[in-house]
Protein backbone atom coordinates (compact mmCIF):
# COMPACT_ATOMS: atom_id res chain seq x y z
CA UNK A 1 0.00 0.00 0.00
CA UNK A 2 1.24 3.35 -0.77
CA UNK A 3 0.02 7.22 -0.70
CA UNK A 4 -2.38 6.52 -3.85
CA UNK A 5 -3.49 3.66 -2.34
CA UNK A 6 -5.01 5.74 0.85
CA UNK A 7 -5.86 8.38 -1.79
CA UNK A 8 -8.57 6.09 -3.72
CA UNK A 9 -9.86 4.80 -0.32
CA UNK A 10 -9.37 7.54 1.76
CA UNK A 11 -13.34 8.21 3.07
CA UNK A 12 -13.43 4.41 3.67
CA UNK A 13 -10.29 4.77 5.59
CA UNK A 14 -11.24 7.18 8.04
CA UNK A 15 -14.83 6.00 8.46
CA UNK A 16 -13.66 2.51 9.05
CA UNK A 17 -15.67 0.89 6.64
CA UNK A 18 -12.79 -1.02 4.61
CA UNK A 19 -12.48 -4.74 4.87
CA UNK A 20 -10.13 -5.64 7.99
CA UNK A 21 -7.14 -6.90 5.27
CA UNK A 22 -7.17 -3.63 3.08
CA UNK A 23 -7.69 -1.34 6.55
CA UNK A 24 -4.60 -3.17 7.75
CA UNK A 25 -2.43 -2.68 5.35
CA UNK A 26 -3.16 0.86 4.95
CA UNK A 27 -2.37 1.63 8.67
CA UNK A 28 0.86 -0.09 8.10
CA UNK A 29 1.51 2.70 5.30
CA UNK A 30 0.57 5.49 7.34
CA UNK A 31 2.60 4.41 10.48
CA UNK A 32 5.09 5.16 8.19
CA UNK A 33 4.36 7.86 5.90
CA UNK A 34 3.91 11.67 7.79
CA UNK A 35 2.50 13.21 5.08
CA UNK A 36 -0.57 10.44 4.88
CA UNK A 37 -0.83 10.71 8.64
CA UNK A 38 -1.09 14.63 8.15
CA UNK A 39 -3.88 14.05 6.12
CA UNK A 40 -5.83 11.30 8.29
CA UNK A 41 -5.70 13.61 11.49
CA UNK A 42 -6.14 16.76 9.32
CA UNK A 43 -9.88 14.58 8.34
CA UNK A 44 -10.29 13.09 11.68
CA UNK A 45 -10.51 16.91 13.14
CA UNK A 46 -12.98 17.74 10.76
CA UNK A 47 -14.72 14.88 11.25
CA UNK A 48 -14.54 15.57 15.08
CA UNK A 49 -15.66 19.05 14.20
CA UNK A 50 -19.07 18.02 11.60
CA UNK A 51 -19.91 16.01 15.10
CA UNK A 52 -19.45 19.18 17.68
CA UNK A 53 -20.97 20.99 14.73
CA UNK A 54 -24.30 18.61 15.00
CA UNK A 55 -25.17 19.45 18.56
CA UNK A 56 -23.95 22.89 18.90
CA UNK A 57 -25.70 24.16 15.88
CA UNK A 58 -28.97 22.65 16.78
CA UNK A 59 -31.39 24.57 18.52
CA UNK A 60 -32.99 23.30 21.50
CA UNK A 61 -36.46 23.39 21.50
CA UNK A 62 -38.46 24.31 24.83
CA UNK A 63 -39.22 21.69 27.22
CA UNK A 64 -43.18 21.29 26.13
CA UNK A 65 -42.26 21.68 22.99
CA UNK A 66 -43.10 18.38 21.41
CA UNK A 67 -46.00 18.04 24.13
CA UNK A 68 -47.49 21.31 22.12
CA UNK A 69 -46.33 20.10 19.17
CA UNK A 70 -48.55 16.56 19.36
CA UNK A 71 -51.57 18.18 20.63
CA UNK A 72 -51.33 20.59 17.60
CA UNK A 73 -51.06 17.72 15.43
CA UNK A 74 -54.14 15.91 16.76
CA UNK A 75 -56.25 18.81 16.89
CA UNK A 76 -55.54 19.57 13.08
CA UNK A 77 -55.48 15.93 11.93
CA UNK A 78 -58.73 15.75 13.24
CA UNK A 79 -60.09 18.61 11.73
CA UNK A 80 -58.80 17.26 8.97
CA UNK A 81 -59.59 13.77 8.94
CA UNK A 82 -63.35 14.79 9.56
CA UNK A 83 -62.73 17.16 6.28
CA UNK A 84 -61.36 14.66 3.99
CA UNK A 85 -64.43 12.13 5.49
CA UNK A 86 -66.80 14.81 4.51
CA UNK A 87 -64.99 15.34 0.87
CA UNK A 88 -64.61 12.06 -0.33
CA UNK A 89 -67.96 10.78 1.03
CA UNK A 90 -70.30 9.80 -1.64
CA UNK A 91 -73.10 12.45 -0.46
CA UNK A 92 -70.79 15.35 0.06
CA UNK A 93 -68.99 14.61 -3.25
CA UNK A 94 -72.24 15.08 -5.24
CA UNK A 95 -73.64 17.48 -2.49
CA UNK A 96 -72.89 20.75 -3.51
CA UNK A 97 -75.85 19.28 -5.62
CA UNK A 98 -78.72 20.55 -7.55
CA UNK A 99 -79.19 23.77 -9.29
CA UNK A 100 -82.00 24.45 -11.64
CA UNK A 101 -81.91 26.74 -14.03
CA UNK A 102 -84.91 27.14 -16.81
CA UNK A 103 -84.75 27.37 -20.61
CA UNK A 104 -83.68 30.86 -20.54
CA UNK A 105 -80.72 30.72 -18.41
CA UNK A 106 -82.21 32.35 -15.10
CA UNK A 107 -81.42 30.95 -11.65
CA UNK A 108 -84.87 30.28 -10.20
CA UNK A 109 -83.95 28.10 -6.87
CA UNK A 110 -80.92 27.80 -4.68
CA UNK A 111 -78.33 24.61 -4.10
CA UNK A 112 -80.43 21.80 -2.43
CA UNK A 113 -78.69 18.99 -0.91
CA UNK A 114 -82.28 17.04 -0.65
CA UNK A 115 -81.96 16.99 3.53
CA UNK A 116 -85.16 17.02 5.55
CA UNK A 117 -83.93 21.24 6.02
CA UNK A 118 -82.79 22.38 2.91
CA UNK A 119 -85.75 24.03 1.07
CA UNK A 120 -87.21 22.17 -2.22
CA UNK A 121 -86.21 23.76 -5.38
CA UNK A 122 -89.33 24.64 -7.31
CA UNK A 123 -90.23 24.74 -11.15
CA UNK A 124 -93.27 26.13 -12.56
CA UNK A 125 -94.89 24.87 -15.86
CA UNK A 126 -97.31 25.82 -17.93
CA UNK A 127 -99.49 22.74 -19.60
CA UNK A 128 -98.53 21.35 -23.09
CA UNK A 129 -95.78 23.92 -22.93
CA UNK A 130 -92.31 21.84 -22.40
CA UNK A 131 -89.35 23.30 -20.71
CA UNK A 132 -85.69 22.23 -20.27
CA UNK A 133 -84.97 22.03 -16.76
CA UNK A 134 -81.02 21.91 -16.15
CA UNK A 135 -79.77 19.96 -13.43
CA UNK A 136 -76.49 20.52 -12.43
CA UNK A 137 -74.27 18.02 -10.29
CA UNK A 138 -71.64 19.50 -8.89
CA UNK A 139 -68.88 16.55 -7.69
CA UNK A 140 -65.69 17.21 -5.78
CA UNK A 141 -64.44 13.84 -7.25
CA UNK A 142 -64.56 12.08 -10.79
CA UNK A 143 -67.83 9.29 -10.41
CA UNK A 144 -67.44 6.45 -12.86
CA UNK A 145 -70.32 3.88 -13.48
CA UNK A 146 -72.96 5.97 -11.50
CA UNK A 147 -76.40 5.29 -11.80
CA UNK A 148 -79.11 8.07 -12.36
CA UNK A 149 -82.94 7.45 -12.10
CA UNK A 150 -85.49 9.87 -13.17
CA UNK A 151 -88.73 9.71 -11.19
CA UNK A 152 -91.53 11.40 -12.35
CA UNK A 153 -94.64 12.69 -10.84
CA UNK A 154 -97.96 12.14 -12.50
CA UNK A 155 -98.52 14.71 -15.27
CA UNK A 156 -94.97 14.98 -15.94
CA UNK A 157 -93.50 13.61 -19.11
CA UNK A 158 -89.74 13.36 -20.20
CA UNK A 159 -89.47 14.35 -23.95
CA UNK A 160 -88.17 10.92 -25.80
CA UNK A 161 -89.26 8.65 -22.86
CA UNK A 162 -93.32 9.54 -22.86
CA UNK A 163 -95.23 7.19 -20.75
CA UNK A 164 -92.22 6.14 -18.20
CA UNK A 165 -92.42 7.35 -14.51
CA UNK A 166 -88.82 6.29 -14.09
CA UNK A 167 -86.05 6.63 -16.42
CA UNK A 168 -82.59 4.84 -15.33
CA UNK A 169 -79.46 4.94 -17.35
CA UNK A 170 -75.40 4.92 -16.36
CA UNK A 171 -73.88 7.67 -15.99
CA UNK A 172 -70.87 9.24 -15.02
CA UNK A 173 -69.79 12.14 -13.08
CA UNK A 174 -66.71 13.93 -13.57
CA UNK A 175 -64.87 16.07 -11.47
CA UNK A 176 -66.65 19.76 -11.21
CA UNK A 177 -70.20 20.51 -12.67
CA UNK A 178 -72.15 18.07 -14.57
CA UNK A 179 -74.82 19.40 -16.49
CA UNK A 180 -78.09 16.98 -16.91
CA UNK A 181 -80.92 18.73 -19.03
CA UNK A 182 -84.25 17.72 -18.87
CA UNK A 183 -86.89 18.56 -21.71
CA UNK A 184 -90.17 17.87 -19.47
CA UNK A 185 -93.85 18.58 -20.58
CA UNK A 186 -96.58 18.62 -18.36
CA UNK A 187 -99.84 16.67 -19.63
CA UNK A 188 -102.38 17.77 -16.72
CA UNK A 189 -102.20 20.36 -14.27
CA UNK A 190 -100.52 19.02 -11.51
CA UNK A 191 -97.64 19.27 -8.42
CA UNK A 192 -95.64 16.84 -7.43
CA UNK A 193 -92.03 15.80 -6.44
CA UNK A 194 -89.40 15.08 -9.45
CA UNK A 195 -86.45 12.73 -8.02
CA UNK A 196 -83.47 12.66 -9.32
CA UNK A 197 -81.37 9.79 -7.56
CA UNK A 198 -78.07 9.27 -8.61
CA UNK A 199 -76.30 5.66 -6.98
CA UNK A 200 -72.69 4.83 -6.67
CA UNK A 201 -71.57 1.45 -5.64
CA UNK A 202 -73.69 0.88 -2.13
CA UNK A 203 -74.08 4.88 -1.61
CA UNK A 204 -77.25 6.65 -3.17
CA UNK A 205 -78.07 10.30 -3.10
CA UNK A 206 -81.71 11.83 -3.55
CA UNK A 207 -82.43 15.51 -5.07
CA UNK A 208 -85.79 16.66 -5.48
CA UNK A 209 -87.68 19.10 -7.46
CA UNK A 210 -91.07 20.25 -6.87
CA UNK A 211 -93.09 20.61 -10.18
CA UNK A 212 -95.90 22.74 -10.11
CA UNK A 213 -98.32 23.34 -13.28
CA UNK A 214 -100.67 26.25 -13.85
CA UNK B 1 -62.70 14.43 20.51
CA UNK B 2 -65.07 11.28 20.27
CA UNK B 3 -63.62 8.13 22.14
CA UNK B 4 -62.05 6.96 18.59
CA UNK B 5 -60.04 10.18 18.52
CA UNK B 6 -58.97 9.83 21.64
CA UNK B 7 -57.90 6.17 21.61
CA UNK B 8 -56.02 7.59 18.35
CA UNK B 9 -54.54 10.32 19.87
CA UNK B 10 -53.08 7.83 22.42
CA UNK B 11 -51.46 5.88 20.05
CA UNK B 12 -50.37 8.84 18.40
CA UNK B 13 -48.39 10.12 21.25
CA UNK B 14 -46.60 6.74 22.05
CA UNK B 15 -46.06 5.56 18.45
CA UNK B 16 -44.11 9.42 17.90
CA UNK B 17 -42.48 10.01 21.11
CA UNK B 18 -39.70 7.63 20.81
CA UNK B 19 -38.65 9.55 17.27
CA UNK B 20 -39.36 13.38 17.83
CA UNK B 21 -36.01 14.68 18.81
CA UNK B 22 -34.39 12.83 15.39
CA UNK B 23 -37.78 14.09 13.51
CA UNK B 24 -37.07 17.33 14.88
CA UNK B 25 -32.90 17.57 13.94
CA UNK B 26 -34.20 16.32 10.59
CA UNK B 27 -36.59 18.99 9.88
CA UNK B 28 -33.93 21.40 11.21
CA UNK B 29 -30.80 20.12 8.57
CA UNK B 30 -33.42 20.24 5.63
CA UNK B 31 -34.87 24.38 6.58
CA UNK B 32 -31.76 25.31 8.00
CA UNK B 33 -33.15 27.42 10.82
CA UNK B 34 -35.90 27.35 13.33
CA UNK B 35 -38.50 29.20 12.42
CA UNK B 36 -38.86 27.18 9.07
CA UNK B 37 -37.77 23.85 11.02
CA UNK B 38 -40.64 23.88 13.51
CA UNK B 39 -43.56 24.59 10.95
CA UNK B 40 -42.24 21.50 8.58
CA UNK B 41 -42.02 19.61 11.65
CA UNK B 42 -45.71 20.88 12.89
CA UNK B 43 -46.78 20.13 9.54
CA UNK B 44 -45.07 16.94 8.79
CA UNK B 45 -46.56 15.74 12.21
CA UNK B 46 -50.15 16.47 11.44
CA UNK B 47 -49.85 14.54 8.10
CA UNK B 48 -48.86 11.87 10.44
CA UNK B 49 -51.87 11.67 12.26
CA UNK B 50 -54.32 11.61 9.70
CA UNK B 51 -51.93 8.74 8.43
CA UNK B 52 -51.56 6.94 11.63
CA UNK B 53 -52.86 3.57 9.79
CA UNK B 54 -50.01 3.29 7.62
CA UNK B 55 -47.33 4.31 10.74
CA UNK B 56 -48.98 1.31 12.78
CA UNK B 57 -48.26 -1.39 10.14
CA UNK B 58 -44.81 -0.02 9.55
CA UNK B 59 -41.70 -1.91 10.61
CA UNK B 60 -39.37 0.72 10.74
CA UNK B 61 -40.97 3.63 11.55
CA UNK B 62 -38.18 5.80 12.31
CA UNK B 63 -36.96 5.44 8.79
CA UNK B 64 -41.07 6.15 7.20
CA UNK B 65 -41.15 8.91 9.57
CA UNK B 66 -38.39 10.43 8.01
CA UNK B 67 -39.27 9.60 4.41
CA UNK B 68 -42.46 11.33 4.93
CA UNK B 69 -40.55 14.54 6.09
CA UNK B 70 -38.25 14.63 3.52
CA UNK B 71 -40.90 14.08 1.02
CA UNK B 72 -43.25 16.72 2.33
CA UNK B 73 -40.13 18.99 2.23
CA UNK B 74 -39.39 18.57 -1.01
CA UNK B 75 -42.65 19.11 -2.37
CA UNK B 76 -43.54 21.92 -0.22
CA UNK B 77 -39.53 23.11 -0.51
CA UNK B 78 -40.64 27.10 -1.53
CA UNK B 79 -42.77 27.20 1.41
CA UNK B 80 -39.96 25.87 3.98
CA UNK B 81 -37.37 28.39 1.73
CA UNK B 82 -33.82 28.05 3.62
CA UNK B 83 -32.80 31.25 4.84
CA UNK B 84 -28.83 31.31 4.88
CA UNK B 85 -28.35 33.64 7.68
CA UNK B 86 -28.58 32.45 11.20
CA UNK B 87 -32.20 34.35 12.48
CA UNK B 88 -31.47 36.48 15.54
CA UNK B 89 -33.75 35.09 17.76
CA UNK B 90 -31.49 31.82 17.43
CA UNK B 91 -28.16 33.26 18.45
CA UNK B 92 -29.68 33.88 21.77
CA UNK B 93 -31.05 30.15 22.33
CA UNK B 94 -29.51 27.68 24.50
CA UNK B 95 -27.11 25.26 22.55
CA UNK B 96 -26.51 27.32 19.72
CA UNK B 97 -23.49 29.71 20.71
CA UNK B 98 -20.09 29.23 20.69
CA UNK B 99 -19.64 29.50 24.23
CA UNK B 100 -21.78 26.12 24.65
CA UNK B 101 -19.64 24.27 23.54
CA UNK B 102 -18.43 21.03 25.20
CA UNK B 103 -15.59 22.28 28.31
CA UNK B 104 -12.07 22.10 27.88
CA UNK B 105 -10.38 23.52 30.60
CA UNK B 106 -8.40 26.23 28.53
CA UNK B 107 -10.37 29.26 27.48
CA UNK B 108 -7.74 29.67 24.37
CA UNK B 109 -8.33 26.15 23.35
CA UNK B 110 -12.25 26.93 23.48
CA UNK B 111 -12.35 30.45 21.66
CA UNK B 112 -10.23 28.65 18.46
CA UNK B 113 -12.93 25.39 18.73
CA UNK B 114 -15.66 28.28 18.73
CA UNK B 115 -13.57 29.93 15.58
CA UNK B 116 -13.65 26.35 13.72
CA UNK B 117 -17.34 25.94 14.10
CA UNK B 118 -18.12 29.29 12.63
CA UNK B 119 -15.91 28.72 9.97
CA UNK B 120 -17.02 25.54 9.02
CA UNK B 121 -20.60 26.62 9.47
CA UNK B 122 -19.52 29.12 6.80
CA UNK B 123 -17.89 26.85 4.46
CA UNK B 124 -20.99 24.31 5.21
CA UNK B 125 -23.35 27.42 3.48
CA UNK B 126 -20.58 27.23 0.34
CA UNK B 127 -22.09 23.51 -0.22
CA UNK B 128 -25.29 22.97 -2.89
CA UNK B 129 -28.49 21.79 -0.97
CA UNK B 130 -27.88 18.02 -1.94
CA UNK B 131 -24.15 17.98 -0.89
CA UNK B 132 -24.88 19.61 2.46
CA UNK B 133 -27.68 17.78 3.24
CA UNK B 134 -25.88 14.22 2.90
CA UNK B 135 -22.73 15.83 5.25
CA UNK B 136 -24.77 17.06 7.35
CA UNK B 137 -26.57 13.83 7.92
CA UNK B 138 -24.19 11.44 7.78
CA UNK B 139 -20.88 13.57 9.55
CA UNK B 140 -23.08 15.58 12.19
CA UNK B 141 -26.14 13.39 12.78
CA UNK B 142 -24.39 9.85 12.22
CA UNK B 143 -26.96 8.55 9.46
CA UNK B 144 -25.75 5.87 8.21
CA UNK B 145 -25.45 5.49 3.80
CA UNK B 146 -28.21 3.13 3.62
CA UNK B 147 -30.51 5.18 6.25
CA UNK B 148 -29.74 8.36 4.04
CA UNK B 149 -30.85 6.36 1.24
CA UNK B 150 -34.04 5.40 2.65
CA UNK B 151 -34.93 8.67 3.34
CA UNK B 152 -33.83 10.31 0.46
CA UNK B 153 -34.65 7.49 -2.33
CA UNK B 154 -30.92 8.04 -4.12
CA UNK B 155 -28.27 4.91 -5.04
CA UNK B 156 -26.04 4.63 -1.96
CA UNK B 157 -23.61 5.15 -4.79
CA UNK B 158 -24.91 8.53 -5.80
CA UNK B 159 -24.67 9.47 -1.82
CA UNK B 160 -21.52 8.50 -1.52
CA UNK B 161 -20.40 10.35 -4.25
CA UNK B 162 -21.89 13.55 -2.77
CA UNK B 163 -20.42 12.83 0.48
CA UNK B 164 -17.03 12.67 -1.44
CA UNK B 165 -17.56 15.45 -3.17
CA UNK B 166 -18.95 17.53 0.43
CA UNK B 167 -16.16 16.39 2.26
CA UNK B 168 -13.54 17.30 -0.03
CA UNK B 169 -15.02 20.78 -0.84
CA UNK B 170 -14.72 21.52 2.72
CA UNK B 171 -11.16 20.54 3.19
CA UNK B 172 -10.55 23.13 0.59
CA UNK B 173 -12.76 25.77 1.87
CA UNK B 174 -11.26 24.93 5.49
CA UNK B 175 -8.05 24.56 4.15
CA UNK B 176 -7.70 27.59 2.53
CA UNK B 177 -9.06 29.97 5.40
CA UNK B 178 -6.52 28.26 7.68
CA UNK B 179 -8.81 26.76 9.83
CA UNK B 180 -7.48 22.90 9.17
CA UNK B 181 -3.73 22.78 8.06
Amino acid sequence: MNCKDLKTNFDDYVDETLEEGANARLQQHVATCDACQQLIDRERRLRSSMREYGDSSMPTPDATYFDRALIAAERQGIKQQHKRSWMTGFGSAVAAGLAIWLLSGVLIDAPNTGSVDSPIPMVTMALEEPRTVNLVFSSVIPLEGATLTLTLPDGIELAGFEGQRQVTWKTSLKEGKNLLPLRLIATMPTSGELLATLEHGEDDRTFRLQVNVI
Amino acid sequence: MDSTDKMKSTGFDQLLRPHMERLYRLAFRLAGNKAEAEDLFQDVLTKIYVRLDDLISIEEPGAWLSRVMYNHFIDNRRKYARQRLVMVEEGGLPGNTVESLPGDASPERDAERGDNIIRLEAALAELSDDHRLVVLLHDSEGYKLEEIQSITGDPVGTIKSRLHRARARLRDLLTNDGTFF
